[in-house]
Protein backbone atom coordinates (compact mmCIF):
# COMPACT_ATOMS: atom_id res chain seq x y z
CA UNK A 1 0.00 0.00 0.00
CA UNK A 2 1.30 3.38 -1.05
CA UNK A 3 0.04 5.99 1.44
CA UNK A 4 1.76 8.83 -0.41
CA UNK A 5 -0.13 8.01 -3.58
CA UNK A 6 -3.39 8.08 -1.64
CA UNK A 7 -2.61 11.57 -0.35
CA UNK A 8 -1.67 12.82 -3.80
CA UNK A 9 -4.83 11.39 -5.34
CA UNK A 10 -7.02 12.94 -2.64
CA UNK A 11 -5.32 16.30 -3.03
CA UNK A 12 -5.69 16.32 -6.80
CA UNK A 13 -9.09 14.75 -7.37
CA UNK A 14 -10.74 15.41 -4.00
CA UNK A 15 -14.14 16.58 -5.21
CA UNK A 16 -14.35 14.22 -8.15
CA UNK A 17 -13.98 11.02 -6.16
CA UNK A 18 -17.36 9.44 -5.54
CA UNK A 19 -15.98 7.20 -2.77
CA UNK A 20 -12.95 7.26 -0.46
CA UNK A 21 -9.66 6.03 -1.92
CA UNK A 22 -9.46 2.31 -1.17
CA UNK A 23 -6.20 0.43 -0.69
CA UNK A 24 -5.52 -3.26 -0.24
CA UNK A 25 -2.36 -5.28 -0.85
CA UNK A 26 -0.61 -3.56 -3.76
CA UNK A 27 -3.68 -1.90 -5.21
CA UNK A 28 -5.03 1.63 -4.92
CA UNK A 29 -8.56 2.21 -6.11
CA UNK A 30 -10.35 5.43 -6.95
CA UNK A 31 -13.97 5.80 -7.99
CA UNK A 32 -15.17 8.49 -10.36
CA UNK A 33 -18.23 9.24 -12.41
CA UNK A 34 -18.11 8.15 -16.06
CA UNK A 35 -17.98 11.74 -17.30
CA UNK A 36 -14.69 12.41 -15.48
CA UNK A 37 -12.78 9.55 -17.12
CA UNK A 38 -10.97 11.53 -19.88
CA UNK A 39 -9.86 14.34 -17.55
CA UNK A 40 -8.72 12.07 -14.74
CA UNK A 41 -6.89 9.74 -17.12
CA UNK A 42 -5.16 12.62 -18.86
CA UNK A 43 -4.00 14.06 -15.55
CA UNK A 44 -2.77 10.68 -14.33
CA UNK A 45 -0.98 10.11 -17.62
CA UNK A 46 0.64 13.51 -18.13
CA UNK A 47 1.19 14.94 -14.65
CA UNK A 48 4.72 14.58 -13.29
CA UNK A 49 3.29 13.59 -9.89
CA UNK A 50 1.63 10.50 -11.31
CA UNK A 51 3.07 9.44 -14.70
CA UNK A 52 0.79 6.41 -15.04
CA UNK A 53 1.90 5.82 -18.59
CA UNK A 54 1.03 2.17 -19.03
CA UNK A 55 -2.58 1.11 -19.50
CA UNK A 56 -2.58 -2.38 -18.07
CA UNK A 57 -6.20 -3.31 -18.59
CA UNK A 58 -9.70 -2.12 -19.44
CA UNK A 59 -12.52 -4.26 -18.11
CA UNK A 60 -16.27 -4.01 -18.10
CA UNK A 61 -18.15 -5.15 -15.02
CA UNK A 62 -21.85 -5.84 -14.55
CA UNK A 63 -22.61 -5.75 -10.84
CA UNK A 64 -26.23 -6.73 -11.35
CA UNK A 65 -27.46 -3.24 -10.50
CA UNK A 66 -25.08 -0.94 -12.40
CA UNK A 67 -22.32 -1.22 -14.99
CA UNK A 68 -18.72 -0.26 -14.36
CA UNK A 69 -15.65 0.22 -16.50
CA UNK A 70 -12.45 -0.59 -14.65
CA UNK A 71 -9.05 0.71 -15.77
CA UNK A 72 -5.78 -0.55 -14.34
CA UNK A 73 -2.73 1.67 -14.73
CA UNK A 74 0.94 1.24 -13.95
CA UNK A 75 3.40 4.06 -13.35
CA UNK A 76 6.95 4.39 -12.09
CA UNK A 77 6.02 6.89 -9.36
CA UNK A 78 4.22 4.32 -7.25
CA UNK A 79 4.64 0.70 -6.27
CA UNK A 80 0.89 0.15 -6.52
CA UNK A 81 -1.45 -0.76 -9.31
CA UNK A 82 -3.87 2.10 -9.79
CA UNK A 83 -7.44 1.04 -10.40
CA UNK A 84 -9.92 3.57 -11.73
CA UNK A 85 -13.53 2.50 -11.42
CA UNK A 86 -15.92 4.48 -13.59
CA UNK A 87 -18.98 3.72 -11.53
CA UNK A 88 -22.71 4.07 -11.88
CA UNK A 89 -23.34 3.41 -15.58
CA UNK A 90 -26.99 2.54 -16.15
CA UNK A 91 -27.67 -1.03 -17.20
CA UNK A 92 -30.13 0.12 -19.88
CA UNK A 93 -27.79 2.43 -21.75
CA UNK A 94 -24.25 2.33 -20.36
CA UNK A 95 -22.08 5.11 -21.79
CA UNK A 96 -18.57 6.24 -21.00
CA UNK A 97 -16.06 8.39 -22.92
CA UNK A 98 -13.29 6.48 -24.65
CA UNK A 99 -9.64 6.70 -23.60
CA UNK A 100 -8.29 5.92 -27.07
CA UNK A 101 -7.11 9.54 -27.37
CA UNK A 102 -4.46 8.66 -24.75
CA UNK A 103 -3.90 4.99 -25.40
CA UNK A 104 -4.71 3.86 -28.90
CA UNK A 105 -4.23 0.33 -27.61
CA UNK A 106 -7.44 0.64 -25.61
CA UNK A 107 -9.42 0.41 -28.83
CA UNK A 108 -9.77 -3.35 -28.90
CA UNK A 109 -10.21 -3.66 -25.15
CA UNK A 110 -13.11 -1.21 -25.39
CA UNK A 111 -14.50 -3.11 -28.34
CA UNK A 112 -14.38 -6.24 -26.22
CA UNK A 113 -16.24 -4.53 -23.37
CA UNK A 114 -18.80 -3.32 -25.89
CA UNK A 115 -19.19 -6.81 -27.30
CA UNK A 116 -19.54 -8.49 -23.93
CA UNK A 117 -21.47 -5.85 -21.94
CA UNK A 118 -22.93 -3.45 -24.47
CA UNK A 119 -21.05 -0.50 -22.98
CA UNK A 120 -20.81 2.35 -25.49
CA UNK A 121 -17.44 4.08 -25.50
CA UNK A 122 -18.01 7.53 -26.95
CA UNK A 123 -15.11 8.54 -29.17
CA UNK A 124 -13.86 5.06 -30.02
CA UNK A 125 -13.51 5.18 -33.81
CA UNK A 126 -14.29 1.51 -34.39
CA UNK A 127 -16.86 0.40 -31.84
CA UNK A 128 -18.25 -2.81 -33.28
CA UNK A 129 -18.41 -6.38 -32.06
CA UNK A 130 -15.01 -8.04 -31.94
CA UNK A 131 -15.65 -11.69 -30.99
CA UNK A 132 -19.31 -12.38 -31.60
CA UNK A 133 -20.85 -12.41 -35.09
CA UNK A 134 -22.26 -9.11 -36.39
CA UNK A 135 -25.88 -10.27 -36.22
CA UNK A 136 -25.57 -11.27 -32.57
CA UNK A 137 -28.03 -9.47 -30.33
CA UNK A 138 -27.24 -10.11 -26.67
CA UNK A 139 -24.29 -9.33 -24.41
CA UNK A 140 -22.85 -12.57 -23.02
CA UNK A 141 -21.05 -11.38 -19.89
CA UNK A 142 -24.04 -9.53 -18.46
CA UNK A 143 -25.40 -11.19 -15.39
CA UNK A 144 -28.85 -11.71 -16.90
CA UNK A 145 -27.29 -13.87 -19.60
CA UNK A 146 -27.48 -17.43 -18.29
CA UNK A 147 -25.45 -20.31 -19.61
CA UNK A 148 -27.72 -22.91 -21.17
CA UNK A 149 -25.99 -25.86 -19.54
CA UNK A 150 -25.51 -24.29 -16.15
CA UNK A 151 -27.18 -26.98 -14.11
CA UNK A 152 -26.98 -24.99 -10.89
CA UNK A 153 -29.02 -22.05 -12.07
CA UNK A 154 -31.13 -23.32 -14.92
CA UNK A 155 -32.45 -26.76 -14.05
CA UNK A 156 -34.17 -28.37 -16.95
CA UNK A 157 -33.26 -25.65 -19.40
CA UNK A 158 -31.39 -28.09 -21.59
CA UNK A 159 -28.90 -27.16 -24.25
CA UNK A 160 -30.12 -24.54 -26.66
CA UNK A 161 -28.51 -22.00 -28.87
CA UNK A 162 -27.04 -19.22 -26.75
CA UNK A 163 -29.29 -16.63 -28.30
CA UNK A 164 -32.42 -18.59 -27.45
CA UNK A 165 -31.28 -19.44 -23.95
CA UNK A 166 -31.14 -15.88 -22.80
CA UNK A 167 -33.21 -16.76 -19.76
CA UNK A 168 -33.79 -20.33 -18.61
CA UNK A 169 -37.32 -21.62 -18.74
CA UNK A 170 -37.95 -21.24 -15.04
CA UNK A 171 -35.61 -18.34 -14.30
CA UNK A 172 -36.86 -15.16 -12.75
CA UNK A 173 -33.94 -12.78 -13.39
CA UNK A 174 -34.92 -10.53 -10.51
CA UNK A 175 -34.29 -13.38 -8.10
CA UNK A 176 -31.87 -15.62 -9.99
CA UNK A 177 -29.41 -12.97 -11.13
CA UNK A 178 -26.24 -12.59 -9.10
CA UNK A 179 -25.57 -9.16 -7.68
CA UNK A 180 -22.54 -7.75 -5.91
CA UNK A 181 -21.50 -4.55 -4.23
CA UNK A 182 -18.24 -3.88 -6.05
CA UNK B 1 -21.06 -49.46 -78.14
CA UNK B 2 -19.64 -46.02 -77.38
CA UNK B 3 -16.69 -45.62 -75.08
CA UNK B 4 -17.16 -43.58 -71.93
CA UNK B 5 -15.60 -40.14 -72.21
CA UNK B 6 -12.31 -39.76 -70.30
CA UNK B 7 -12.90 -38.60 -66.72
CA UNK B 8 -16.53 -38.33 -67.58
CA UNK B 9 -17.62 -39.06 -64.06
CA UNK B 10 -15.86 -35.91 -62.84
CA UNK B 11 -17.78 -33.65 -65.15
CA UNK B 12 -21.27 -34.95 -64.63
CA UNK B 13 -23.94 -32.34 -64.69
CA UNK B 14 -25.37 -31.94 -61.19
CA UNK B 15 -28.80 -30.36 -60.87
CA UNK B 16 -28.52 -26.97 -59.18
CA UNK B 17 -31.09 -27.81 -56.52
CA UNK B 18 -28.85 -30.62 -55.25
CA UNK B 19 -28.15 -29.73 -51.57
CA UNK B 20 -24.52 -30.80 -51.94
CA UNK B 21 -23.91 -28.09 -54.48
CA UNK B 22 -25.21 -25.42 -52.18
CA UNK B 23 -23.09 -26.77 -49.34
CA UNK B 24 -19.97 -26.62 -51.49
CA UNK B 25 -20.66 -23.04 -52.34
CA UNK B 26 -21.35 -21.96 -48.79
CA UNK B 27 -18.38 -23.60 -47.09
CA UNK B 28 -15.00 -21.99 -47.02
CA UNK B 29 -15.80 -18.95 -49.10
CA UNK B 30 -14.89 -15.73 -47.34
CA UNK B 31 -15.90 -12.64 -49.23
CA UNK B 32 -13.60 -9.86 -48.06
CA UNK B 33 -16.42 -7.31 -48.04
CA UNK B 34 -18.98 -8.14 -45.32
CA UNK B 35 -22.57 -8.72 -46.53
CA UNK B 36 -24.10 -6.09 -44.25
CA UNK B 37 -23.95 -2.30 -44.07
CA UNK B 38 -20.92 -0.87 -42.22
CA UNK B 39 -21.43 -0.44 -38.49
CA UNK B 40 -18.88 2.30 -37.89
CA UNK B 41 -17.28 5.06 -39.89
CA UNK B 42 -13.98 3.28 -39.69
CA UNK B 43 -15.50 0.13 -41.19
CA UNK B 44 -17.13 2.14 -43.96
CA UNK B 45 -13.85 3.88 -44.71
CA UNK B 46 -11.90 0.62 -44.75
CA UNK B 47 -14.30 -1.21 -47.05
CA UNK B 48 -14.28 1.56 -49.64
CA UNK B 49 -11.69 0.94 -52.33
CA UNK B 50 -9.52 3.76 -53.60
CA UNK B 51 -7.96 3.98 -57.02
CA UNK B 52 -6.02 0.83 -57.91
CA UNK B 53 -6.63 -0.84 -54.56
CA UNK B 54 -7.97 -4.31 -53.90
CA UNK B 55 -8.89 -6.58 -51.01
CA UNK B 56 -7.14 -9.81 -50.17
CA UNK B 57 -8.63 -12.11 -47.59
CA UNK B 58 -5.97 -13.87 -45.52
CA UNK B 59 -7.01 -16.62 -43.21
CA UNK B 60 -8.64 -17.96 -41.13
CA UNK B 61 -6.77 -21.04 -42.29
CA UNK B 62 -3.66 -19.35 -43.54
CA UNK B 63 -0.44 -20.92 -42.19
CA UNK B 64 1.28 -17.67 -41.30
CA UNK B 65 -1.57 -16.18 -39.28
CA UNK B 66 -0.56 -18.28 -36.24
CA UNK B 67 -3.93 -19.93 -35.81
CA UNK B 68 -7.40 -18.94 -36.81
CA UNK B 69 -6.96 -15.26 -37.43
CA UNK B 70 -8.52 -13.67 -40.47
CA UNK B 71 -7.06 -10.46 -41.84
CA UNK B 72 -8.66 -8.47 -44.62
CA UNK B 73 -5.83 -6.65 -46.35
CA UNK B 74 -6.32 -3.62 -48.53
CA UNK B 75 -3.54 -3.72 -51.08
CA UNK B 76 -2.12 -1.37 -53.63
CA UNK B 77 -0.13 -3.66 -55.85
CA UNK B 78 1.86 -5.62 -53.33
CA UNK B 79 1.90 -2.91 -50.67
CA UNK B 80 -0.37 -3.10 -47.67
CA UNK B 81 -2.45 0.07 -47.44
CA UNK B 82 -4.66 -0.85 -44.54
CA UNK B 83 -5.93 -3.93 -42.78
CA UNK B 84 -8.85 -5.17 -40.73
CA UNK B 85 -8.24 -8.16 -38.45
CA UNK B 86 -11.35 -10.28 -37.88
CA UNK B 87 -11.31 -12.15 -34.57
CA UNK B 88 -13.56 -14.55 -32.77
CA UNK B 89 -12.97 -17.87 -34.51
CA UNK B 90 -11.56 -19.30 -31.29
CA UNK B 91 -13.75 -17.47 -28.81
CA UNK B 92 -14.83 -19.82 -26.03
CA UNK B 93 -16.11 -17.39 -23.43
CA UNK B 94 -13.58 -18.40 -20.82
CA UNK B 95 -14.49 -15.50 -18.56
CA UNK B 96 -18.13 -16.58 -18.44
CA UNK B 97 -17.12 -20.18 -17.83
CA UNK B 98 -14.93 -19.11 -14.90
CA UNK B 99 -17.77 -17.08 -13.45
CA UNK B 100 -19.91 -20.21 -13.48
CA UNK B 101 -17.42 -22.57 -11.85
CA UNK B 102 -15.77 -22.54 -8.45
CA UNK B 103 -12.36 -21.11 -7.72
CA UNK B 104 -10.38 -24.34 -8.02
CA UNK B 105 -12.24 -25.33 -11.14
CA UNK B 106 -11.68 -22.08 -12.99
CA UNK B 107 -7.88 -22.56 -12.98
CA UNK B 108 -8.36 -25.38 -15.48
CA UNK B 109 -10.19 -23.02 -17.82
CA UNK B 110 -7.27 -20.60 -17.84
CA UNK B 111 -4.82 -23.09 -19.37
CA UNK B 112 -6.12 -23.37 -22.92
CA UNK B 113 -6.11 -19.60 -23.32
CA UNK B 114 -2.43 -19.66 -24.02
CA UNK B 115 -1.58 -23.06 -25.33
CA UNK B 116 2.14 -22.40 -25.67
CA UNK B 117 2.85 -20.85 -22.27
CA UNK B 118 -0.05 -22.17 -20.21
CA UNK B 119 1.53 -21.64 -16.82
CA UNK B 120 1.60 -17.91 -17.38
CA UNK B 121 -2.13 -17.83 -17.85
CA UNK B 122 -2.77 -19.78 -14.67
CA UNK B 123 -0.44 -17.68 -12.58
CA UNK B 124 -2.25 -14.32 -12.51
CA UNK B 125 -5.56 -16.03 -11.84
CA UNK B 126 -4.09 -17.97 -8.96
CA UNK B 127 -2.32 -14.87 -7.64
CA UNK B 128 -5.55 -12.88 -7.69
CA UNK B 129 -7.40 -15.65 -5.83
CA UNK B 130 -4.62 -15.74 -3.25
CA UNK B 131 -4.88 -12.00 -2.78
CA UNK B 132 -8.62 -12.32 -2.23
CA UNK B 133 -8.09 -15.08 0.33
CA UNK B 134 -4.95 -13.61 1.96
CA UNK B 135 -3.09 -16.87 1.54
CA UNK B 136 0.60 -17.16 2.35
CA UNK B 137 2.28 -19.37 -0.26
CA UNK B 138 5.09 -21.62 1.04
CA UNK B 139 8.56 -20.63 -0.18
CA UNK B 140 9.25 -23.97 -1.80
CA UNK B 141 6.05 -23.61 -3.81
CA UNK B 142 7.14 -20.16 -4.97
CA UNK B 143 10.50 -21.53 -6.08
CA UNK B 144 8.86 -24.40 -7.94
CA UNK B 145 6.51 -21.94 -9.63
CA UNK B 146 9.45 -19.83 -10.79
CA UNK B 147 11.32 -22.90 -12.00
CA UNK B 148 8.37 -24.25 -13.98
CA UNK B 149 7.39 -20.92 -15.49
CA UNK B 150 10.92 -20.01 -16.54
CA UNK B 151 11.15 -23.36 -18.30
CA UNK B 152 7.86 -22.54 -19.95
CA UNK B 153 9.24 -19.18 -21.03
CA UNK B 154 12.19 -20.86 -22.73
CA UNK B 155 9.80 -23.28 -24.42
CA UNK B 156 7.72 -20.40 -25.73
CA UNK B 157 10.71 -18.41 -26.98
CA UNK B 158 12.21 -21.46 -28.71
CA UNK B 159 8.97 -21.86 -30.60
CA UNK B 160 8.96 -18.16 -31.40
CA UNK B 161 12.40 -18.37 -33.03
CA UNK B 162 11.20 -21.23 -35.18
CA UNK B 163 7.95 -19.53 -36.19
CA UNK B 164 9.71 -16.29 -36.93
CA UNK B 165 11.98 -18.05 -39.42
CA UNK B 166 9.11 -20.10 -40.78
CA UNK B 167 7.15 -16.97 -41.63
CA UNK B 168 10.17 -15.66 -43.51
CA UNK B 169 10.42 -18.89 -45.47
CA UNK B 170 13.08 -20.78 -43.51
CA UNK B 171 12.07 -24.30 -42.57
CA UNK B 172 15.11 -25.45 -40.59
CA UNK B 173 14.94 -23.40 -37.36
CA UNK B 174 11.45 -24.58 -36.44
CA UNK B 175 12.71 -28.16 -36.43
CA UNK B 176 15.43 -27.24 -33.93
CA UNK B 177 12.96 -25.16 -31.97
CA UNK B 178 10.65 -28.14 -31.76
CA UNK B 179 13.48 -30.31 -30.40
CA UNK B 180 14.02 -27.78 -27.62
CA UNK B 181 10.33 -27.49 -27.02
CA UNK B 182 9.88 -31.24 -26.86
CA UNK B 183 12.61 -31.69 -24.28
CA UNK B 184 11.05 -29.05 -22.03
CA UNK B 185 7.56 -30.40 -22.65
CA UNK B 186 8.70 -33.86 -21.57
CA UNK B 187 10.29 -32.32 -18.51
CA UNK B 188 7.17 -30.38 -17.54
CA UNK B 189 5.16 -33.47 -18.37
CA UNK B 190 7.13 -35.37 -15.75
CA UNK B 191 6.53 -32.56 -13.25
CA UNK B 192 2.89 -31.74 -13.91
CA UNK B 193 1.49 -34.79 -15.68
CA UNK B 194 0.68 -32.86 -18.87
CA UNK B 195 2.86 -31.83 -21.75
CA UNK B 196 0.81 -28.90 -23.00
CA UNK B 197 -1.99 -27.73 -20.69
CA UNK B 198 -0.37 -28.17 -17.32
CA UNK B 199 -3.06 -27.15 -14.81
CA UNK B 200 -0.27 -27.26 -12.27
CA UNK B 201 -0.64 -24.16 -10.11
CA UNK B 202 -3.05 -24.33 -7.20
CA UNK B 203 -4.41 -21.69 -4.89
CA UNK B 204 -1.72 -21.57 -2.23
CA UNK B 205 0.95 -23.56 -4.02
CA UNK B 206 1.47 -26.14 -6.73
CA UNK B 207 -0.04 -29.52 -7.46
CA UNK B 208 2.97 -31.74 -6.78
CA UNK B 209 6.50 -31.71 -5.49
CA UNK B 210 9.60 -32.05 -7.67
CA UNK B 211 10.21 -35.66 -8.63
CA UNK B 212 13.20 -37.68 -9.67
CA UNK B 213 12.36 -37.93 -13.35
CA UNK B 214 11.90 -34.19 -13.68
CA UNK B 215 15.13 -33.38 -11.86
CA UNK B 216 17.22 -35.83 -13.85
CA UNK B 217 15.77 -34.60 -17.15
CA UNK B 218 16.35 -31.02 -16.06
CA UNK B 219 19.96 -31.67 -15.04
CA UNK B 220 20.58 -33.42 -18.33
CA UNK B 221 19.13 -30.60 -20.34
CA UNK B 222 20.75 -27.79 -18.34
CA UNK B 223 24.20 -29.25 -18.96
CA UNK B 224 23.82 -28.75 -22.70
CA UNK B 225 21.11 -26.07 -22.93
CA UNK B 226 23.39 -23.08 -23.39
CA UNK B 227 25.35 -24.59 -26.27
CA UNK B 228 22.23 -26.03 -27.84
CA UNK B 229 20.36 -22.73 -27.82
CA UNK B 230 23.49 -20.97 -29.04
CA UNK B 231 23.68 -23.41 -31.95
CA UNK B 232 20.01 -22.93 -32.83
CA UNK B 233 20.13 -19.16 -32.81
CA UNK B 234 23.40 -18.99 -34.74
CA UNK B 235 21.46 -20.48 -37.64
CA UNK B 236 19.57 -17.21 -37.92
CA UNK B 237 21.80 -14.63 -36.27
CA UNK B 238 24.53 -15.21 -38.81
CA UNK B 239 22.19 -15.62 -41.72
CA UNK B 240 22.59 -12.53 -43.86
CA UNK B 241 19.27 -12.90 -45.64
CA UNK B 242 17.38 -13.16 -42.36
CA UNK B 243 19.17 -10.28 -40.65
CA UNK B 244 18.99 -7.90 -43.58
CA UNK B 245 15.31 -8.57 -44.05
CA UNK B 246 14.48 -8.07 -40.39
CA UNK B 247 16.56 -4.99 -39.76
CA UNK B 248 14.57 -1.77 -39.96
CA UNK B 249 11.31 -3.62 -40.57
CA UNK B 250 8.20 -2.65 -38.59
CA UNK B 251 9.95 -0.08 -36.42
CA UNK B 252 8.10 1.07 -33.32
CA UNK B 253 9.36 3.83 -31.06
CA UNK B 254 8.85 4.14 -27.31
CA UNK B 255 5.93 6.52 -27.49
CA UNK B 256 4.02 4.37 -29.97
CA UNK B 257 4.69 1.30 -27.89
CA UNK B 258 3.21 2.93 -24.78
CA UNK B 259 0.33 4.34 -26.78
CA UNK B 260 -0.46 0.86 -28.07
CA UNK B 261 -0.35 -0.43 -24.46
CA UNK B 262 2.42 -2.87 -25.34
CA UNK B 263 4.26 -4.83 -22.65
CA UNK B 264 6.88 -7.53 -22.51
CA UNK B 265 9.62 -8.16 -25.07
CA UNK B 266 7.85 -6.05 -27.69
CA UNK B 267 8.10 -3.03 -25.39
CA UNK B 268 11.66 -3.83 -24.30
CA UNK B 269 12.74 -4.05 -27.95
CA UNK B 270 11.80 -0.37 -28.19
CA UNK B 271 14.24 0.55 -25.45
CA UNK B 272 12.01 0.51 -22.36
CA UNK B 273 13.45 -1.68 -19.56
CA UNK B 274 10.02 -2.54 -18.15
CA UNK B 275 9.73 -6.03 -16.75
CA UNK B 276 7.06 -6.67 -14.13
CA UNK B 277 9.36 -9.13 -12.37
CA UNK B 278 11.37 -6.03 -11.43
CA UNK B 279 8.91 -3.16 -11.96
CA UNK B 280 6.16 -4.70 -9.85
CA UNK B 281 7.78 -7.63 -8.05
CA UNK B 282 5.80 -10.74 -7.21
CA UNK B 283 6.72 -14.21 -6.01
CA UNK B 284 10.46 -14.56 -5.16
CA UNK B 285 11.88 -12.51 -8.03
CA UNK B 286 13.34 -9.82 -5.71
CA UNK B 287 15.72 -12.52 -4.39
CA UNK B 288 16.91 -13.63 -7.80
CA UNK B 289 19.59 -12.10 -9.97
CA UNK B 290 18.85 -11.45 -13.61
CA UNK B 291 19.12 -8.64 -16.12
CA UNK B 292 16.43 -7.07 -18.25
CA UNK B 293 17.64 -7.22 -21.85
CA UNK B 294 16.58 -4.28 -24.00
CA UNK B 295 17.24 -3.08 -27.53
CA UNK B 296 16.98 0.44 -28.82
CA UNK B 297 16.00 -0.17 -32.44
CA UNK B 298 12.41 -1.32 -32.03
CA UNK B 299 12.39 -3.25 -35.30
CA UNK B 300 11.68 -6.91 -35.98
CA UNK B 301 15.31 -7.87 -35.47
CA UNK B 302 15.33 -6.18 -32.06
CA UNK B 303 12.18 -8.03 -31.02
CA UNK B 304 13.81 -11.28 -32.09
CA UNK B 305 17.14 -10.61 -30.33
CA UNK B 306 15.50 -9.50 -27.08
CA UNK B 307 13.82 -12.87 -26.83
CA UNK B 308 17.10 -14.71 -27.34
CA UNK B 309 18.67 -12.67 -24.55
CA UNK B 310 15.70 -13.48 -22.37
CA UNK B 311 16.31 -17.20 -22.83
CA UNK B 312 19.79 -16.72 -21.41
CA UNK B 313 18.43 -14.79 -18.43
CA UNK B 314 15.85 -17.51 -17.83
CA UNK B 315 18.64 -20.09 -17.76
CA UNK B 316 20.38 -17.94 -15.14
CA UNK B 317 17.23 -17.85 -13.02
CA UNK B 318 16.72 -21.61 -13.29
CA UNK B 319 20.31 -22.15 -12.20
CA UNK B 320 19.81 -20.03 -9.06
CA UNK B 321 16.46 -21.61 -8.28
CA UNK B 322 17.84 -25.14 -8.43
CA UNK B 323 20.72 -24.26 -6.13
CA UNK B 324 18.63 -22.37 -3.57
CA UNK B 325 15.55 -24.59 -3.52
CA UNK B 326 14.23 -24.50 0.07
CA UNK B 327 12.61 -27.45 1.84
CA UNK B 328 9.07 -27.51 3.13
CA UNK B 329 5.49 -27.97 1.96
CA UNK B 330 4.48 -27.17 -1.61
CA UNK B 331 0.93 -26.07 -0.91
CA UNK B 332 -0.77 -24.12 1.85
CA UNK B 333 -3.52 -25.81 3.81
CA UNK B 334 -6.84 -24.55 2.51
CA UNK B 335 -10.39 -25.88 2.61
CA UNK B 336 -11.77 -27.59 -0.48
CA UNK B 337 -14.60 -25.09 -0.75
CA UNK B 338 -13.32 -21.54 -0.91
CA UNK B 339 -15.51 -18.58 -0.10
CA UNK B 340 -13.38 -15.44 -0.12
CA UNK B 341 -14.79 -12.36 1.49
CA UNK B 342 -16.36 -9.89 -0.97
CA UNK B 343 -13.63 -7.82 -2.57
CA UNK B 344 -11.57 -7.15 -5.64
CA UNK B 345 -8.08 -8.17 -6.64
CA UNK B 346 -5.81 -7.54 -9.60
CA UNK B 347 -2.68 -9.55 -10.26
CA UNK B 348 -0.25 -9.50 -13.15
CA UNK B 349 2.79 -11.52 -14.13
CA UNK B 350 5.47 -11.06 -16.75
CA UNK B 351 5.02 -13.75 -19.35
CA UNK B 352 6.95 -14.54 -22.53
CA UNK B 353 4.65 -12.17 -24.46
CA UNK B 354 4.05 -9.50 -21.88
CA UNK B 355 1.69 -8.79 -19.06
CA UNK B 356 -0.76 -11.55 -18.22
CA UNK B 357 -3.27 -10.28 -15.71
CA UNK B 358 -6.50 -11.16 -13.97
CA UNK B 359 -9.05 -8.97 -12.23
CA UNK B 360 -11.36 -10.89 -9.94
CA UNK B 361 -14.41 -9.72 -8.03
CA UNK B 362 -15.68 -11.92 -5.24
CA UNK B 363 -19.24 -11.72 -3.92
CA UNK B 364 -18.69 -14.10 -1.03
CA UNK B 365 -19.87 -17.23 -2.83
CA UNK B 366 -17.71 -20.11 -4.03
CA UNK B 367 -17.66 -18.76 -7.59
CA UNK B 368 -15.89 -15.63 -8.80
CA UNK B 369 -18.45 -12.95 -9.56
CA UNK B 370 -16.34 -11.42 -12.29
CA UNK B 371 -13.20 -12.87 -13.79
CA UNK B 372 -11.47 -10.58 -16.22
CA UNK B 373 -8.49 -12.04 -18.06
CA UNK B 374 -6.00 -9.77 -19.76
CA UNK B 375 -3.88 -11.37 -22.42
CA UNK B 376 -0.92 -9.61 -24.06
CA UNK B 377 -1.45 -11.29 -27.45
CA UNK B 378 -4.79 -9.52 -27.78
CA UNK B 379 -3.26 -6.11 -27.14
CA UNK B 380 -0.18 -6.71 -29.27
CA UNK B 381 -2.11 -7.96 -32.25
CA UNK B 382 -3.80 -4.62 -32.73
CA UNK B 383 -0.36 -3.06 -33.26
CA UNK B 384 -0.31 -4.72 -36.70
CA UNK B 385 -2.73 -1.98 -37.72
CA UNK B 386 0.03 0.55 -37.03
CA UNK B 387 3.06 -1.47 -38.14
CA UNK B 388 1.88 -3.27 -41.27
CA UNK B 389 0.69 -0.45 -43.55
CA UNK B 390 3.36 0.62 -46.00
CA UNK B 391 5.10 -2.74 -46.08
CA UNK B 392 5.07 -5.45 -48.70
CA UNK B 393 2.62 -8.22 -48.00
CA UNK B 394 5.44 -10.71 -47.36
CA UNK B 395 7.10 -8.36 -44.87
CA UNK B 396 3.78 -7.71 -43.19
CA UNK B 397 3.69 -11.35 -42.19
CA UNK B 398 7.16 -11.01 -40.69
CA UNK B 399 5.97 -8.01 -38.69
CA UNK B 400 3.11 -10.02 -37.31
CA UNK B 401 5.33 -12.98 -36.48
CA UNK B 402 7.73 -10.70 -34.59
CA UNK B 403 4.89 -9.59 -32.29
CA UNK B 404 4.35 -13.26 -31.41
CA UNK B 405 0.58 -13.39 -30.85
CA UNK B 406 -1.14 -16.63 -29.83
CA UNK B 407 -4.68 -16.83 -31.08
CA UNK B 408 -5.90 -18.76 -28.04
CA UNK B 409 -5.14 -15.71 -25.94
CA UNK B 410 -6.42 -13.24 -28.50
CA UNK B 411 -9.83 -14.86 -28.75
CA UNK B 412 -10.25 -15.90 -25.09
Amino acid sequence: MDAALKRRLEARFGDRLTAPVYQRHDETEIRIGPGDVPDVCRTLHDDADFRFILLADVAGVDTGTVMQVVYHLWGDTSSDWLRIVADGLSREDPRVPSVTFLWQGAEWMEREAYDMFGITFEGNRDLRRIYMPPDYQSFPLRKDFFLPDDAARSPGAGVRHMEQSHAPRNARPGETMRKVRA
Amino acid sequence: MTAAPPHGHLHQEVPSDDPRVQLDEAAGVFEPVPPYPPRTEREAEFYTLGDGEMFINMGPQHPSTHGVLRIVLKLDGENVVDLDPVLGYLHRGVEKLCENSDYHHSIAYLDPLEYIASLFCEWPGVLAFEKLLDVQVPRRAEYIRVLATELNRILSHSMFIGWMALDLGGLTPILYGLIERDEIAEMLGALTGQRLLYNYLRIGGVNGDLNHEFMSRLGDWMSRATTQIEANTTLLNENEIFVRRMRGLGTMDKETAFRMAMTGPNLRASGVPLDFRRAHPYSVFPELEFDIPTREEGDCLARYLVRIDEIKQSLRIIDQVIHNMPDGPVIAKLPRLLRPRPGRAYAAVEGPRGQYAAYVISDGTDQPFRMRIHDPSFVHLQAVGVLMPGHLIADAMAVMASLDPIMGGVDK
